[in-house]
């Protein structure tokens, strides 16, 4: 279980204090792909960096804190505060642009073998990695290359193992297939399916592609405008979804054969700088009243396991 | 890794002056700064190869030891222009901040400076006194700026690409990643800064010479030339005097040109262009 503790994250700009996460309340279990989905600027980025523990200026973590699924040497939680310790071994992250995630300079295998974790000789992890690369389906080969000699998919698979090869707990993936072709694109997801159930690991995937989550994710988080809308089995929340932003989300999705016109959420999210109250859907949504206007619905739990924060579930 | 032209040719002439200037001194007892050895003004012979000059100096031997002088002293200076540079460049350029700005206000002032009256007039005020060391010192103190402020804007551009953030996200420190991420990349930079730091000590020893603010008993490129034109060798008919020095650092400035470009050319199509 992972639980992220009414989290609040915010940017330093030259404009002023602007919060990106905004009270994020959750309880993840572990073992599962949790997909987490959202309009640009909603603040599933931030999310991610928070729960990697990569905070420095101008983000800063104003409230709240993570608890991890996971315990240090002495037998207590790792939170927020002491994860960067275990970066890599118990917890990595796959980069948006694994085009430029390898230094260009330096050979694939030195790049593997500089991790400072590996205490082991140097030709043993080497072949080991050369093992583990076969299994990722990429020539063994492939490691004694520079980053240009290989393709973009080819990149990311290396991007893959690399994140992988410790067996962390947990996975943090912010868009790893966005630059890559539908059918590398599959390859790489496939990877990540098998990968997390061998290891029984956590991974956090972002990703605008709606598709993409509805094939791969156990359990979805939609967020919007700062705040957690929706969070369930990935099931539950694609066909039976409680918030009114979700079913629209999903709406909004082709269909292969379907001839019907697709609809849009009309209309733009609020800008985070203003003075936000009331829910932050409300200007969308079709069943707002004034209730919802003035008043934030909370994050609650309907269904077991299925949380949703409207005021209308019910009625809906 | 296969050589091009250009650094081959570089690296056989550079390979000739380092190794004949090195390990030719071995063959010879005499001091060639040491005045009235020979008689004066012999012509090229087996014995002189390069005949006697006026002051009674064998001018091969006296070439040999200011090529192996002159490169000691571009050595020695550029390793400590090149290793301050990358200090400061690094750090100021993958730190940034404040410290960037007060090390750069520094390094600038250095570069505002024009090197060369300075040390026309360094060299006047120790005129007579200086030794290599000293010489070697200021070179370097006016040195490494030029490369610093390379070193520098090259780190600030690595420090923000994403392979960068891939290693601080590896759990690695700040100190791993200038050394493991930023120096490869400025690394065969430095190479080619460091040949041409050792033109420039060469070129501005000799200059120095030839003005006479150098030490100019010691044998270097510029020193014998100084001498040559102090006895007026072209007009005595010393041709030897004066050509056989210039000849020398103008070859030497061409292999070291030829390997600096052919490294950089070498370092370019391992990155993958061309």
């Amino acid at each position: 279980m992972i639980k992220l503790n009414n989290i609040v994250a915010s940017y330093t700009t030259v404009r002023g204090q602007v919060t990106a996460v905004d009270g994020v309340n959750l309880q993840v279990p572990s073992g599962y792909i949790v997909g987490i989905a959202g309009e640009s600027g909603c603040g599933k980025t931030t999310l991610l960096r928070v729960l990697y523990g990569d905070v420095r200026f101008p983000l800063a973590l104003e409230r709240g804190s993570v608890q991890y699924d996971f315990c240090d040497d002495n037998g207590q939680v790792v939170t927020s505060d002491n994860i960067r310790g275990y970066w890599f071994k118990r917890i990595s992250y796959i980069p948006q642009t694994s085009m430029n995630s390898l230094n260009p300079v330096i050979r694939i295998r030195k790049q593997f073998v500089d991790f400072r974790h590996s205490k082991k000789e140097k030709a043993e992890v080497l072949a080991e990695v050369r093992a583990y690369v076969k299994d990722l389906g990429l020539p063994p080969e492939a490691i004694d290359a520079y980053p240009h000699q290989l393709s973009g998919g080819m990149r990311q698979r290396v991007m893959v193992a690399m994140a992988t090869f410790f067996k962390p707990d947990i996975i943090l993936a912010d868009e790893p297939t966005t630059a890559l072709d539908v059918v590398v694109q599959k390859g790489i997801l496939l990877l990540l399916m098998n990968l997390q159930e061998q290891m029984k690991n956590t991974i956090f995937l972002v990703t605008h592609d709606m598709g993409v989550h509805y094939q791969i994710a156990h359990k979805m988080l939609i967020m919007y405008a700062a705040k957690a809308v929706e969070f369930g089995d990935s099931g539950a929340v694609f066909e039976e979804s409680l918030h009114p932003y979700t079913r629209m989300l999903i709406e909004s999705l082709p269909t292969v054969g379907g001839d019907r016109m697709r609809q849009g959420v009309r209309g733009r999210p609020p800008s985070l700088w203003d003075d936000l109250h009331g829910c932050r859907f409300a200007p969308r949504c079709p069943l707002a009243t004034e209730l919802c206007r003035v008043e934030e619905p909370a994050l609650k739990e309907y269904r077991p396991g299925h949380f949703t924060a409207c005021h209308y579930v019910e009625s809906s | 890794m296969k050589l091009n032209l250009r650094l081959k040719i570089g690296i056989t002439i550079l390979a000739v002056f380092t190794l004949s200037s090195v390990f030719l001194p071995f063959f010879t007892n005499v001091d060639p700064s040491e005045q009235g050895t020979y008689f004066r003004n012999i012509p090229m012979s087996w014995k002189h190869p390069l005949g006697t000059n006026s002051l009674g100096q064998d001018i091969f031997w006296f070439l040999i030891f200011a090529i192996r002088n002159s490169l000691l002293l571009g050595v020695a200076v550029s390793l400590c222009t090149v290793f301050i540079s990358l200090i400061v460049g690094l750090s100021a350029g993958y730190i940034g901040g404040w410290f960037d700005r007060a090390v750069m206000l520094f390094t600038d002032s250095l570069i505002a400076i024009p090197t060369f009256p300075i040390l026309i007039v360094l060299g006047t005020l120790v005129r007579g006194r200086t030794n290599f060391v000293i010489l070697g010192l200021i070179l370097v103190i006016f040195g490494w700026a030029w490369n610093a402020r390379m070193v520098r804007s090259m780190a600030l551009s690595i420090r923000e690409r994403e392979f960068i953030s891939t290693a601080r996200f590896s759990g690695a420190s700040t100190l791993d990643i200038i050394l493991k991420e930023v120096f490869p990349y400025v690394y065969a930079y430095m190479v080619v800064g460091f040949i041409n730091s050792i033109l420039f000590v060469i070129n501005t020893e000799a200059a120095l010479a030839i003005i006479g603010l150098s030490k100019v008993e010691i044998p270097t490129l510029g020193s014998i030339i100084f001498w040559a034109l102090n006895y007026s060798a072209m007009f005595v008919g010393q041709y030897t005097w004066i050509v056989a020095p210039v000849v020398a650092t103008v070859l030497l400035f061409l292999g070291l040109f030829l390997t600096s470009t052919g490294y950089n050319e070498l370092f370019a199509a391992r990155r993958g262009h061309s």
